[in-house]
C-alpha cells in the first residue's frame, strides 16, 4: 500500500510539476558495442520510463501477478533479441545472451529501473573491410535510442564511420579489421612494410577513395558524360562520325589524365588545409559542371577542349574529395599518405570504370547507332545535373539522389548490357558489310560513320591527331 | 671584516625571515588548506557522524555512489548537511570551498539553491489526488525571471526529503593527507563533485552538474547556474564556418547523456570536428567552454588541468546535436559533446519538465584518471 502510494505521488508529480531527474515517457535503449578480434560484444541499458513503464512492464510480467519471475525475465529478453536485425558484412548474425539483470519491479514502476542486457556476436572470417549493421525494433513507438561503439582496445581495428538514422534505431558500423583474407593483400603486405603507412589505414583510405568515387555519382557522371563525344568529330555544331580509333584512345586517355591532375592538385591544397572552401558552392559547381558537359556530348561547346574543362573542373572535383578526407579527421602527416592512399583509389576505380566503358563507347560510335547512346547518355546526365542544382542551390527536395542511385546500384549489369549490345551491332554490321562487299564492292570502308563524305574527312584528321 | 660581518647580519636575517615567510606561504598550499578545511570539519562531528562520513580510498562501492536522481532514489553515502548542525554545515560548505575556485563554488551553490526552488515551486501544487495532467511549472518559452512563481509558499514542505539546498551528503574516503591520496564527495540532486587530492595534484574528474530550473530568479537576478556552458558552446557554434558545422552538427537525435553515472571507464568513438580543423581562435573558444568545467576545482588544480587539455586540443572533439539556436537570454535546446583524450564532456537538456532550455545535465570525465586512477598508477 505505502509503495503503491509512492508510486503514485510519483507519478503524479513527475506528470505535474516535472520535477522528477528521472525519464518520463520514453523508453531509453542505450547500447554499447565493444568491437573484438573475433566477435562483438554488445551491452543494452533499458529504461523504461514512467509514464511508459506500465506498458513495459505488461510485457515483462506476463501473468500480472505483479513478480518478474526468472521465466518471464528470459522470455522478455529473448524477444527484445528477437527485435534486433543485426547482419554482419551483409549476413545476419545470431546473438548469445551472455547476462541479463533485471531491477525490482517497484524501479521500474517509478521510472528508476534499468534492464540490462549482454550479448556477443560471434565473428566469422572475413575481409579487413566490416560492417555490422544493427536495427532495433524493439518497442519503436514509445523509444528513444542510444547507440555507440568504444575505441577497440585491440589497436589494429579501426573504427572508419559510423551512421544512423535520426532515431538512432538504425546503427550501421563500418571498421577495419586487417590480417581477414584480404582482396588487397599485396597491397597490405607493401602498406606493413612501410609502417607509417599501415599506421595510417592506407588500406582503408585507398578503398575509401575507391568507394567515394563509385558511390559519389557525380564526379563519373562528369567524366563519363565528357567521354560520350571523345570517339567523335565535332563539324560546326554537330557531332559527326567516327574519328578513329587511336583518335579516341589518346581522347579518353587525355580527358582521363586531365581531371586526374585537376583534382590531385587541389586535393592536395585543400588536404594540406592551403585552401578552405565552403562545400555548397563546391557541390553546386560540380551539378553544373555535369550539365555542361552533358550539353557538350549533344551539341559541341568545346570541342578539341574537353582535357582543358576537364582539368578545369577536375579542380572543383579535388575540392569535394578533400571533404570527404577532412570528415575523417587526420592530422596533418597522416594526410599527406592519406592523400596518396585516397587518390590512389580514386584513380583505380575511375580506371576500372573507363576500362569498363571505353570498348562499349569505341565499338558503338563507328555506328549510326551511337547518337542515341549518346544523347541517351547525355540526356541523363543533364536531367541529373539539373535535378542536383535545383537541390543543392535552392534547397528544393528532387528524387535524382534515388534514381541516379538506382541506375547506379545496376551499373555493372548496364555497362555489360552496353557492351553485349554494341558487340551485337558491331557483329551484325560486320556480317551485313561482308554481304555488302560482296553485292556492291564501291563500299570499300566497313567502319565508317554516318555518311562516306564525312568518314573520309574523319582520316586524315584522325591521322594529324 | 667584522664591520661587513655585522652589516651583513642583520640583512642576512632579514633574508632569512622573508625566505621563512615565503616557504610557509608555500607550505600553506591547496592541499595544506583542503586538508586543514577537511581536519577542522571532522573534528566538529561526533563519532557516529564520523564513521557515517568516513571511507576508504579505495571503497569501490562509495565512489560510484552518486547520481543526477534525488537522494531519495539514490541515497547519497555519508551525511546530509540537514543532518548537521549550524557549525557542522559551515565547516562541510568550507571544506567543499576550499577544494573549488570561487567560480565553481558559486556554480555549485547556485545548482543547490535551484533545487530549493524545485522543492518551493512543488510546493505549491495542488494536492495529491488531483488530476496528475497538470501542465509544467513554468512558462514553455522560458520564465521570465521574478514573475513570482518562484517565491516561496507558505504551505508545508510535501516534498522536503527529496529537493532542497539542505539535501546534499558530503563524505571523505581515505584519510586527509597532504602526500596519499584522498577524496572528497559532495553531491546530491543535480551535483556529484568527486574530488581526488594527491600531494599537490587535483582530479575533479568524474563530476556531474546539473540544473532544474537551468533558470530562475534570486534576489532579483536572473541564475542559470549552467548558462555559461550554454552560451559559451553556442558562441563556438556560430564561429564554425559551414562545412565546419557540417562535421560538428550530428546527423541523430541524442536522448540523453551516453557516459552519465554507472558508465564509468568507457571511451567512445569519439564524433564531429576535430580541434584540429578549427583555426585558433576557434580552438581558444573550445578551451574556454571546457574551462566551465575544468575550472570548477581550486585554481593550482585547474591551472594544471587546462594545460593538460591544452596539450590535448588537436585530438579533442567537438559534437552538436539539436537546435543551433536559443531564446536569447535562456539556455540552448541542443545536447553537445567535448571528447579528448583525458577529457569527455557531455552537455544534455533533459525533456522532464516540458522545457529543454529549463532542464540540463552535464558530465565531466577523464576516461584516463576518473577518481584519481591515473595519478594512483603513476
Amino acid at each position: 500500500m505505502r509503495t503503491r502510494l509512492i508510486a503514485a505521488v510519483a507519478i503524479f508529480l513527475s506528470l505535474g510539476a516535472g520535477a522528477f531527474a528521472h525519464r518520463l515517457d520514453e523508453y531509453l535503449q542505450a547500447t554499447i558495442i565493444t568491437v573484438e578480434k573475433d566477435r562483438v560484444e554488445v551491452l543494452m541499458r533499458l529504461i523504461p520510463g514512467v509514464a511508459v513503464s506500465s506498458i513495459v512492464l505488461a510485457s515483462i510480467d506476463t501473468n500480472g501477478d505483479g513478480v518478474l519471475s526468472e521465466a518471464e525475465q528470459r522470455t522478455y529478453v529473448e524477444r527484445v533479441l528477437h527485435d534486433q536485425s543485426i547482419t554482419v558484412d551483409g549476413k545476419n548474425a545470431i546473438p548469445t545472451l551472455v547476462s541479463l539483470k533485471f531491477p525490482a519491479i517497484e524501479e521500474i514502476k517509478e521510472g528508476l529501473g534499468e534492464i540490462q542486457i549482454e550479448f556477443t556476436l560471434d565473428l566469422a572470417d572475413g575481409g579487413p573491410q566490416r560492417r555490422i549493421v544493427f536495427e532495433n525494433h524493439h518497442q519503436n513507438q514509445i523509444s528513444a535510442y542510444l547507440v555507440n561503439c568504444l575505441v577497440p582496445r585491440d589497436p589494429n581495428i579501426r573504427i572508419l564511420t559510423q551512421n544512423r538514422n535520426e532515431s538512432q534505431s538504425f546503427y550501421q558500423l563500418n571498421y577495419e579489421q586487417p590480417g581477414g583474407g584480404s582482396q588487397l593483400a599485396s597491397l597490405r603486405a607493401w602498406s606493413t612494410a612501410h609502417g607509417w603507412m599501415s599506421s595510417v589505414g592506407f588500406t582503408s583510405l585507398f578503398r575509401l577513395g575507391m568507394r567515394h568515387i563509385a558511390e559519389g555519382t557525380d564526379h563519373l557522371l562528369f567524366l563519363l558524360a565528357l567521354l560520350l563525344p571523345a570517339p567523335l568529330l565535332a563539324l560546326g555544331s554537330r557531332w559527326t562520325g567516327f574519328a578513329g580509333a587511336r583518335h579516341s584512345l589518346l581522347q579518353i586517355l587525355r580527358v582521363v589524365t586531365a581531371f586526374t591532375i585537376g583534382h590531385s592538385i587541389t586535393l592536395a591544397l585543400a588536404a594540406l588545409g592551403l585552401v578552405r572552401v565552403p562545400s555548397r558552392p563546391i557541390e553546386v559547381l560540380i551539378a553544373l559542371s555535369i550539365l555542361l558537359s552533358a550539353v557538350h556530348a549533344l551539341r559541341p561547346l568545346f570541342p578539341g577542349r574537353e582535357a582543358r574543362i576537364a582539368a578545369f573542373f577536375g579542380l572543383i572535383h579535388g575540392l569535394a574529395f578533400a571533404a570527404t578526407l577532412e570528415e575523417l579527421g587526420l592530422g596533418r602527416w597522416e594526410r599527406v599518405a592519406g592523400i596518396l592512399a585516397f587518390n590512389l583509389g580514386i584513380e583505380t576505380m575511375q580506371l576500372i570504370v573507363v576500362a569498363a566503358i571505353m570498348p562499349s563507347l569505341v565499338l558503338f560510335s563507328r555506328m549510326k547507332l551511337y547518337s542515341v547512346v549518346r544523347i541517351g547518355g547525355a540526356l541523363y546526365a543533364g536531367f541529373a545535373s539539373l535535378g542536383w542544382i535545383a537541390e543543392r542551390l535552392l534547397g528544393v527536395h528532387s528524387s535524382v539522389d534515388v534514381v541516379v542511385n538506382l541506375v547506379a546500384h545496376h551499373a555493372a549489369w548496364i555497362a555489360a548490357a552496353l557492351f553485349l549490345t554494341s558487340l551485337g551491332c558491331w557483329w551484325l554490321r560486320s556480317a551485313f558489310d561482308q554481304i555488302d562487299t560482296t553485292t556492291a564492292p564501291s563500299v570499300s570502308l566497313p567502319l565508317t560513320g554516318r555518311l562516306p563524305a564525312q568518314s573520309i574527312n574523319s582520316r586524315p584528321i584522325a591521322q594529324i591527331e | 671584516m667584522i664591520a661587513f660581518s655585522r652589516r651583513t647580519i642583520p640583512g642576512v636575517v632579514a633574508l632569512a625571515l622573508i625566505c621563512s615567510s615565503v616557504t610557509s606561504a608555500q607550505a600553506q598550499t591547496a592541499t595544506s588548506r583542503i586538508v586543514s578545511a577537511a581536519n577542522a570539519f571532522l573534528s566538529t562531528l561526533d563519532e557516529k557522524q564520523r564513521q557515517s562520513v568516513l571511507f576508504a580510498f579505495d571503497d569501490e562501492k562509495q565512489r560510484v555512489r552518486w547520481s543526477n536522481l534525488p537522494t531519495s532514489f539514490v541515497p547519497r553515502g555519508g551525511i546530509s548537511l540537514k543532518e548537521m548542525n549550524a557549525t557542522q554545515r559551515s565547516a562541510a560548505m568550507a571544506l567543499v570551498s576550499s577544494a573549488l575556485s570561487q567560480k565553481g563554488f558559486e556554480k555549485v551553490q547556485q545548482i543547490m539553491e535551484g533545487d530549493e526552488m524545485l522543492k518551493t515551486t512543488d510546493n505549491n501544487q495542488p494536492p495529491a489526488g488531483n488530476n496528475g495532467n497538470r501542465p509544467p511549472a513554468g512558462d514553455r518559452n522560458g520564465p521570465p525571471p521574478g514573475n513570482g512563481a518562484n517565491q516561496p509558499p507558505s504551505g508545508g514542505p510535501p516534498n522536503g526529503a527529496m529537493f532542497g539546498k539542505d539535501v546534499y551528503y558530503i563524505s571523505i574516503l581515505g584519510k586527509p593527507s597532504e602526500k596519499d591520496p584522498w577524496m572528497v564527495q559532495f553531491g546530491g540532486h543535480h551535483l556529484a563533485l568527486n574530488i581526488t587530492i594527491a600531494g599537490e595534484r587535483g582530479v575533479l574528474t568524474p563530476t556531474l552538474t546539473g540544473a532544474q530550473p537551468a533558470l530562475y530568479a534570486s534576489k532579483g537576478k536572473t541564475v542559470r547556474p549552467l548558462g555559461q556552458e550554454s552560451d559559451k558552446s553556442l558562441a563556438l557554434l556560430n564561429a564554425l564556418d559551414e562545412n565546419q558545422r557540417k562535421q560538428a552538427i550530428l546527423s541523430y537525435h541524442v536522448a540523453d547523456l551516453v557516459l552519465g553515472p554507472g558508465q564509468d571507464g568507457k571511451t567512445i568513438q569519439p564524433e564531429g570536428l576535430k580541434a584540429s580543423a578549427m583555426s585558433d581562435r576557434q580552438r581558444a573558444m573550445l578551451l574556454d567552454l571546457m574551462s566551465e568545467w575544468a575550472d570548477i576545482i581550486h585554481k593550482s588544480a585547474a591551472v594544471a588541468r587546462m594545460a593538460e587539455l591544452k596539450a590535448d586540443i588537436n585530438e579533442t572533439w567537438f559534437a552538436w546535436s539539436g537546435p543551433t539556436t536559443a531564446t536569447p537570454g535562456n539556455n540552448i535546446t541542443a545536447y553537445y559533446r567535448i571528447q579528448g583524450p583525458h577529457l569527455v564532456i557531455e552537455y544534455a537538456p533533459q525533456r522532464l519538465g516540458g522545457d529543454l532550455a529549463l532542464h540540463v545535465h552535464t558530465m565531466y570525465r577523464d576516461p584516463t584518471n576518473d577518481y584519481g586512477r591515473g595519478l594512483a598508477a603513476k
